[in-house]
């Protein structure tokens, strides 16, 4: 096939990450290249290596729990002994001396959410397969779950490394199974305490709220609907999917029982072997009836096989199909495109490889007019990427940058993830403060003997046009030049 | 194209000036008057906001959650029925003098409980969540010429985009950009067609209106040391420095999100309503004088369910809680017909009922304090709201015009 220099551009700034020096000349067919990424599978294993496993983080949380809770029962005692003062909340808790046990390991958290972002940014910066990353940043952010819910903080980033980065070639009911089952998103929807009504644990708790006469459900177990209907809206069939209130209740039912190693299975020496568990005393027994279709009970299996009813529907593929079209096409892809990945989702049993290579080979996806405006994560790794930034184990200034042009990592505050609409992210304060990045960028590239023109060719290729080369060729410094490129208009777009 | 400074001198002249405009109809009752809306994102509790201690089936159904005046940490007593929640510390002195207003059960027309839809249903303003490409308050500010509008958000959120000239501000970077560099890429943003003119403002932006004084300077000092970048007190302080200048921004928007209180309700609803009463506090300081020209209202997507569930929190409802506050306010009273929550009161046997359309609220605010004109509600700003007439009373024209009362 002709590999025009457009087509290469297209692979390696729309598909890809950007260019890395010497990217575009090594790309010779654009579509085989690609191809061969999928074939490859995910990179970036020993960047990875040495991170701690979502139980390990479990396990930390415990202790941190668990010291709290021994810090708080000791302060009672020693409340009821009269050797402490009544404290105005309560004579609980002396807050001074549990924020000082609690130091370290706040401590600690920061430090290795630092080692995750600084592992996840050098990826991004160094791969030979960028189209495969782009994808498992993709499939992160329609799986997402937001740092700004506590309990999911030190979780996401494994979840990315754990559910998405395993299965970005594979089935995608292999990886939706993945994530709903990780302790990121079973915290993040709050699945973990989810418990149905019927259950043998959902009656002890009514039998006993009954002998009380409590009215304090709060404490009680009971159905959260939170993980079941996103699933549904955001995760498979879409909003326009087919579903309804009661198919929402119905699959959350199946999920109760859905959960993780609670603190308390850490204690007195307990080593759970799994960050997931399914409690099956909180599983809500019988048949589930979810879409028209009857799901026998049989515990986990009921909420596993709902799951993979969801992803071979339809709806899914199109509503999946169209996401991927939109990210790697245009805000408006051709229906014709959609229609046909979500053909080819469903012939092959939900392989995304298959998706992928019918978008590769589809002529739409190389039309002239396709073009994405770089997201503020975009525009930052494709900076990195072209300056081959090295950021050590100090990612902090990148995640600065992200925070302030609108796009924090793992923080969109919601679960519909940040938007990928170009419309969104094209505004004066944002492209004002591109400049502002360009600049503080640009004071990190390490200095070499290439010429800025050169190097502006290298990154932009045909993209470069004669107005954006004068005025990197005027620029004072090597580093203004870097500015000058990473500031331009040609780099704020993925054509 | 006239610009703001231009139309506001000519405003001045009097009236005689303003007939040869004969679409500046608003100018008679909203000549320079200010509006703030505030979207909390997630789902406010509209009976953890303002307890209805009051009904009698409000204990019995909220639990370890009701809240009352009588409590260790009492609510703020409104009336007989309705309380404020303990955290509304300001929010209940601004109540007192008439400047702070609850709505109960109220929800926009969209009655599904998926938070993106019923977001997109309040940006858009209409009952359908494709309803609209544009949002509702960037087609109010079309309908006003000359002026502008301000989302103090990193990024245009859909309440503000549309044809009319709205502007985005977020806490600046650190970064000092080199002028020379500017001087070289004013050129090729020329010529991006898609990027020129964002390119232009921004330019404009940097050199025409610095960061108002009173805007994240006071925050940064902020005592209690938590306040993120970006978080409702720093953003409401700053949307009350651009608003409060004599010239200052109209109409501005700000928005906060972690209000999706599934769980462990009670402590993350003390905290973000402590946050909203900040940014109530931050925002009455920072626009000064101008705070009597002043209504804002403050929204959510929908209110939760009426039962507590499993995990200590709520989940996806109908009916929830607005507020309205500002010097031009006709307070101090809780607005909205109450449905009740007593069993076959609740919506579907779930959520509490919506007795208020939103847009009510917003198009009885914006007809009498920002003078736009009924056609305007009913087929620009809220077309298809004919059956939500606009909320009345709401709204003290006389104190918001103080040149009105002279004429």
């Amino acid at each position: 096939m002709d590999a025009s220099g457009n087509d290469i551009t297209a692979a390696v700034n729309r598909f890809g990450l950007g260019a890395k020096p010497g990217e575009l000349a090594r790309v010779r067919d654009p579509r085989a290249w690609l191809d061969a990424q999928v074939a490859r599978g995910p990179d970036g294993g020993d960047v990875f290596t040495g991170l701690p496993s979502s139980l390990d983080y479990l396990r930390e949380e415990a202790q941190l729990a668990l010291t709290r809770r021994a810090i708080k029962q000791r302060d009672r005692r020693a409340f009821l002994f009269g050797r402490m003062q009544a404290a105005s909340d309560g004579g609980s808790a002396n807050t001074a001396v549990l924020k000082q046990a609690l130091q370290p390991y706040r401590k600690q958290e920061r430090t290795k959410l630092l080692a995750e972002a600084a592992a996840r940014y050098r990826v991004a910066t160094i791969t030979d397969m960028p189209f495969v990353e782009r994808l498992v940043h993709f499939w992160s952010n329609h799986f997402a779950v937001s740092v700004d819910k506590a309990p999911a903080r030190l979780l996401a980033a494994p979840l990315e490394r754990e559910a998405i980065r395993p299965h970005v070639t594979g089935r995608f009911a292999d990886m939706l199974l993945a994530v709903e089952t990780h302790p990121a998103m079973l915290l993040y929807l709050d699945n973990v305490r989810s418990v149905g009504p019927d259950s043998p644990l959902g009656r002890r708790i009514a039998m006993r709220l009954a002998r009380k006469g409590d009215q304090d459900e709060g404490k009680a177990g009971g159905l959260n609907e939170n993980l079941g209907r996103e699933a549904m809206e955001l995760h498979t069939v879409g909003v326009d999917g087919g579903y309804t209130q009661a198919d929402v209740t119905e699959f959350s039912r199946a999920l109760t029982g859905w959960s993780i190693p609670f603190p308390r299975d850490f204690a007195n020496g307990g080593q759970p072997q799994s960050a997931f568990v399914f409690r099956a005393n909180a599983h809500e027994p019988g048949p589930r009836r979810v879409m028209g279709r009857t799901f026998p009970a049989g515990g986990f299996e009921q909420g596993r096989a709902i799951l993979e009813f969801l992803a071979r529907q339809p709806a899914t593929a199109r509503h999946l199909s169209l996401q991927l079209a939109q990210h790697f096409v245009s805000d408006d892809p051709p229906p014709s495109l959609v229609e046909r990945m979500a053909r080819s989702y469903l012939r092959h049993d939900t392989d995304l490889a298959a998706v992928y290579h019918t978008l590769i080979a589809s002529p739409e996806a190389w039309d002239a007019g396709a073009r994405k405006f770089k997201t503020p994560q975009d525009f930052v790794i494709s900076s990195l990427r072209a300056g081959q930034i090295d950021l050590g184990n100090r990612p902090q200034p990148v995640l600065a940058l992200l925070s302030n042009l609108g796009e924090p990592m793992f923080d969109p505050r919601s679960p519909a993830g940040f938007t990928d609409n170009s419309a969104n992210w094209i505004d004066a304060d944002g492209l004002w403060k591109r400049v502002q990045a360009a600049e503080a960028l640009s004071a990190r590239v390490a200095q070499t003997n290439a010429q800025p023109l050169a190097f502006a060719l290298d990154i932009l290729g045909p993209l470069l046009d004669e107005d954006t080369a004068q005025a990197i060729r005027r620029a004072e410094s090597a580093r203004q030049a870097h500015a000058t490129l990473f500031a331009c208009p040609a780099f704020q777009w993925r054509v | 194209m006239i610009t703001r400074r231009q139309f506001l001198a000519n405003a001045a002249v009097g009236t005689a000036t303003l007939l040869v405009w004969p679409k500046l109809t608003f100018a008679a009752t909203g000549s320079d008057t200010r509006f703030l809306f505030v979207l909390l994102r997630g789902g406010l509790d509209g009976l953890e906001s303002v307890p209805p201690y009051g009904d009698p089936g409000y204990q019995a159904i909220r639990g370890a959650l009701a809240l009352s005046p009588s409590a260790a940490r009492p609510a703020h007593r409104l009336d007989n029925v309705f309380a404020l929640h303990p955290s509304f510390d300001y929010a209940a002195q601004l109540y007192a003098q008439g400047q702070f207003m609850p709505v109960v059960a109220a929800a926009p027309p969209y009655w599904g409980r998926s938070h993106f839809q019923a977001q997109n249903c309040v940006e858009n303003g209409t009952s359908k969540p494709d309803g609209a490409q544009t949002g509702w308050l960037n087609r109010c500010i079309a309908c006003m010429p000359g002026v502008d509008g301000l989302a103090c958000a990193a990024v245009m959120p859909l309440t503000m985009r549309g044809p009319a000239k709205v502007e985005t501000w977020s806490p600046p970077l650190p970064t000092e950009v080199n002028p020379i560099l500017l001087q070289r890429l004013q050129p090729l943003y020329a010529a991006d067609a898609r990027l020129a003119a964002p390119f232009a403002r921004a330019i404009a932006q940097q050199t025409d209106s610095p960061v108002p004084e009173s805007g994240t300077g006071m925050m940064a000092k902020g005592g209690s040391g938590q306040k993120k970048q970006g978080g409702l007190p720093v953003m409401m302080d700053a949307a009350g420095g651009f608003m409060g200048k004599s010239d200052g921004t109209r109409v501005a928007f700000v928005e906060d999100d972690g209000w999706d209180t599934h769980a462990n309700e009670a402590a993350i609803v003390t905290r973000k309503i402590a946050e909203l009463d900040a940014g109530l506090k931050a925002f009455r300081q920072s626009i000064g004088p101008m705070w009597q020209r002043t209504v804002l209202i403050v929204a959510t997507e929908f209110g939760r369910t009426a039962h507590i569930n499993g995990t200590g929190g709520t989940d996806h409802g109908t009916g929830g809680s607005m507020f309205l506050a500002g010097g031009a306010l006709r307070g101090g009273h809780v607005t909205g017909r109450w449905p009740g929550i007593g069993s076959g009161e609740l919506y579907q046997n779930r959520d509490v009922h919506a007795t208020t359309d939103f847009r009510s609220v917003f198009k009885g605010v914006l007809a009498t304090h920002l003078g736009v004109s009924a056609l305007a509600l009913e087929s620009r700003v809220f077309p298809g709201s004919a059956g939500a007439a606009p909320m009345e009373n709401l709204v003290d024209t006389m104190r918001a015009e103080p040149d009105r009362t002279r004429a």
